[in-house]
Formats: structure tokens, C-alpha cells, sequence
């Protein structure tokens, strides 16, 4: 059992939930993203986060809109879908569920 | 100084020096490599230049003409090195059903391929030392040994391998050479390790003992002096094979045109004509017939495979089809059938029609 592997599997995990938590509030570029994953001290690089988002594209939680730049070529903007709402409540719903394991656990044995 | 080129990333152009260039091509085409059982591959590809582009933009912003290989760095640091990626990409993989992971185990099973990097002749001899895990020098030291021994098809094996093992192009090619597995980790180190090598040659050298540099050294001339030898020999050869191609296209001709029976009139005169008696399939010399036939094709089919592999390598051909390739074995076994009957029957007729009677052997043995 290797601890590395463990971490890397809990982060993989919260990322999903993270960035449509971050999304929820308003629509994001990739690099803004990534800037409030570190912000909250969850550390990725860009590169995991493009394969990430495509994936959530084509299930339908969340769809793009091209977005002109003043700093450059135009930038693709990702917010939640509909789907992508109802899917983030179910996460938040399984979290709170997690977090009430863990809390009894820790407190009770 | 340095050679720069242009390049046109996601829609803007950018001035960028050779080595950049490079480190950048390999970082793309290896993500592209990982990406590439991903539904969307382009997409994702499409994102990630996108960002370089506008991550280069940036720098060009502040004043750099020309893209450097640190600059490149810099971006790769910033979108993740192939090791940090995997780090993400290792837990989807085991999310997987088993199935997927078998799969993907069976392809990236280690396989026979020449090595363009560390080549004399053609790379065969690095590509089997990096199979087999031996020293390339060892691998080639024997084929030049083998060349000495009468009677062994050491260039014939030689020329076969080069046709038939592939040239391993890309880095998970080169990952595939020698049994490792194709991860974004290990793509990496590839991408890392040949970029090192191409700047720092000179220090590869100084690793090796002096009796290792001398078998090098010697390797390389006689392999040169052997590509000087095959020149030559196809040189005076093509004419030669010119003349056997006519030969067998005139018998492949005489089939079509005469369905056996041409070719076994041409062969009477050699003797075949004694099979005449014999009533196959109750025709008389039809066993002579059979015996041509399959004769043509036994050695006709491997030929032919072997002409078509080597119009491949040279025109571009498509490889032959799995239908197309059983298909010709299929026949080639039938060939073979046919042929030992044919042999069997003609002994027994040889035997029958002796000149002697072959009681009178027994006579012989018993007094």
C-alpha cells in the first residue's frame, strides 16, 4: 500500500466535485481554475485539467463558450449545464455523506 | 547561433529555435500518443495548444523575439510534465474494468523493432540487442561471425529481419523495443533522455571501455565495407532478378493461359512424360500436372510474399491483408499436400517402371 498512490486517488476524486464547485459560481477559463484549485491549496498542473474538462464536456455537464481576450487569442469558457447542476447537488449530497462517515468514525471509535 | 523556425501553434506564428522546436514537438506528439484511446483526442490536443500558443504569446508580449528552449520548459513546467500528468491519469486507469487494463497490456507488448537511433545497416542488430536486453556491439559482432560460417543464411536472415521488424519512429515505439510500458512517465523519460543525447553525443562515448570502442569501431567499418558489398550485389543482381521476375510471370502466364497443361507439355521432355500411365482422378498424366502445379506454387506464394513485403517497404504499399495473407497460407498448405502425394505416387511409379523388375531385387537379397 503505498500512501502516494492513496493521496493522488483522494485528490483525483475531489477534483470533479472542485471544479464544478468552482464552476457553479460563475464561468471559468482554464487558468482561472486552476489559480482557485491552488488558491484552496489543491495542487494541479493545467495539463491533468484539459483531458478533465472535455470529459465533462461530452457526458453534459458542462458546455463552453468562446470568449474574446484582450491578452490574446480568444479563450474557452466552461460553465455548469442543467445536468451538470442536478450531478453537482448528487456529489454534494454524497460528500456530506462521506464527511458524516469520517466525522462518526473518528469521534465514535 | 541557433536555427530558428516558424511554426504555427492554434492560429498564431511564432519564431522558435531549433532545439525548442523539438522538446515542444515530442511533449505534443507524446500527449497526443497517451491521449489517443481518449474519446475527444483532438479536442484535448486542440486545448493544450491553444494554452502553449497563448502561454508563448505571453512572452513574446514581453519582448522576446524568438521562442527558446527555456521558454518551452517553462510551459511544459506550467501544463504539467508527462510524470506529473500520469500521476492523474494513473487512478483512471485503474478505475478501469480489467478488461481494459488486459488490453492494454497485450498491445503494449514488447516487440521486434529496428532502432533508427543506433544504426549501421539497417538497425537490425540494436533492435534484437534491445529486445533480448544484450550489448548492441555483442548482437552485431555475431551476425559478422555468422557471415564466416559456410553454409548459414546470415545475410538472408539479416535482409528478412530488416523487412519484416518495423522501425520503431516514435518514443512509445521505442518504449515497445524494449519491453517497457508505454506510460506518459515513461514517454517522458524517452522525450528527456533522446534530448539529452542529442545535445551531449560526445559524452555517450567516453562511457564505454577502450576494447568496447575498438569492437565498435571495427563493427562500423565492416558494416560500411558490407553496405559497400550489397551495392555492388544489387547492382549486377537487379538484372539477374529481372530475368528470374520474366521466368515467373511467363510460368504464372502458362497456368492461366493453359491451366497446367502447357507447362507439363514443356516439362514432358524432362521425364515427367513416364507419369502418363498413371490414371489420377481418371485422367491419364494428371499426376504430372499436379506435381508442376504444386511445384509453382510452393515456391511461388513464399516469393511472391516476399517480392510484395520488399515493394512495400520501397513504394509504400499497403501491407498484405490478414484474408489475403491466410488465404495464400491456405494455399501453400494445399501446395504442400499435393506436392507429397505427388511424390509418393511418382516413387511408387519410379519403383514400378525400374528398368529391372523389382522382384528381381528380392531375387537378389534372397540368393
Amino acid at each position: 500500500m503505498n500512501a502516494e498512490n492513496v493521496k493522488s486517488q483522494m485528490r483525483k476524486g475531489v477534483l470533479e466535485y472542485c471544479i464544478l464547485l468552482i464552476l457553479e459560481k460563475e464561468p471559468a477559463y482554464t487558468s482561472d481554475i486552476i489559480q482557485k484549485l491552488q488558491e484552496a491549496k489543491l495542487i494541479v498542473v493545467e495539463g491533468t485539467l484539459y483531458p478533465l474538462l472535455t470529459r465533462l464536456k461530452n457526458s453534459g455537464l458542462l458546455s463552453y463558450q468562446w470568449i474574446e481576450s484582450t491578452q490574446g487569442p480568444p479563450r474557452k469558457y466552461y460553465k455548469l449545464t442543467q445536468d451538470g447542476e442536478a450531478f453537482l447537488k448528487e456529489l454534494e449530497n454524497s460528500w456530506q455523506e462521506l464527511n458524516d462517515t469520517i466525522n462518526h468514525i473518528k469521534e465514535n471509535f | 547561433m541557433k536555427k530558428t523556425l516558424t511554426v504555427n501553434l492554434s492560429g498564431i506564428v511564432f519564431n522558435i529555435d531549433e532545439d525548442a522546436y523539438q522538446l515542444l514537438d515530442k511533449y505534443l506528439s507524446n500527449l497526443r500518443e497517451h491521449f489517443k484511446t481518449e474519446e475527444g483526442t483532438d479536442e484535448i490536443m486542440d486545448d493544450f495548444e491553444a494554452r502553449i500558443a497563448e502561454l508563448l504569446d505571453e512572452r513574446i508580449r514581453l519582448g522576446h523575439n524568438v521562442i527558446s528552449i527555456e521558454h518551452v520548459e517553462e510551459v511544459i513546467n506550467r501544463m504539467g510534465k508527462p510524470e506529473d500528468l500520469f500521476d492523474g491519469e494513473k487512478t483512471e486507469k485503474e478505475d478501469d474494468e480489467t478488461e481494459t487494463t488486459n488490453q492494454t497490456k497485450f498491445v503494449y507488448k514488447k516487440k521486434l523493432m529496428r532502432d533508427p537511433d543506433d544504426k549501421i545497416i539497417g538497425g537490425v542488430a540494436s533492435g534484437i540487442a534491445a529486445y533480448m536486453g544484450w550489448d548492441t556491439t555483442a548482437v552485431r559482432c555475431a551476425f559478422i561471425l555468422l557471415l564466416f560460417i559456410p553454409y548459414c543464411p546470415a545475410v538472408f536472415i539479416y535482409i528478412l529481419l530488416w523487412l519484416l521488424t518495423p522501425l520503431a519512429r516514435t518514443a512509445a515505439d521505442k518504449l515497445r523495443m524494449k519491453g517497457e510500458s508505454v506510460t506518459i512517465e515513461n514517454i517522458g523519460k524517452t522525450v528527456t533522455d533522446n534530448f539529452e543525447k542529442v545535445s551531449n553525443k560526445v559524452s555517450d562515448i567516453k562511457t564505454k571501455n577502450t576494447l568496447h570502442k575498438i569492437a565498435d569501431l571495427l563493427v562500423t567499418v565492416i558494416g560500411y565495407i558490407l553496405k559497400f558489398l550489397a551495392i555492388i550485389a544489387l547492382i549486377f543482381g537487379i538484372p539477374i532478378l529481372a530475368i528470374f521476375l520474366l521466368v515467373m510471370v511467363v510460368i504464372a502466364l502458362g497456368i492461366v493461359l493453359g491451366g497446367g497443361g502447357l507447362i507439363y507439355n514443356l516439362l514432358t521432355p524432362l521425364g515427367i512424360g513416364i507419369f502418363d500411365n498413371i490414371h489420377v482422378l481418371g485422367e491419364p498424366g494428371m499426376l504430372g500436372m499436379i506435381g508442376c502445379v504444386s511445384l509453382i506454387l510452393l515456391i511461388g506464394i513464399p516469393l511472391f510474399t516476399l517480392i510484395y513485403i520488399i515493394c512495400c517497404s520501397i513504394f509504400k504499399l499497403q501491407p498484405l491483408s490478414k484474408t489475403a495473407k491466410i488465404t495464400l497460407l491456405v494455399i501453400w498448405c494445399i501446395a504442400l499436400l499435393a506436392g507429397i502425394y505427388f511424390l509418393s505416387q511418382a516413387g511408387y511409379e519410379g519403383w514400378k517402371n525400374l528398368p529391372f523388375p523389382h522382384y528381381w531385387y528380392r531375387q537378389q537379397i534372397y540368393y
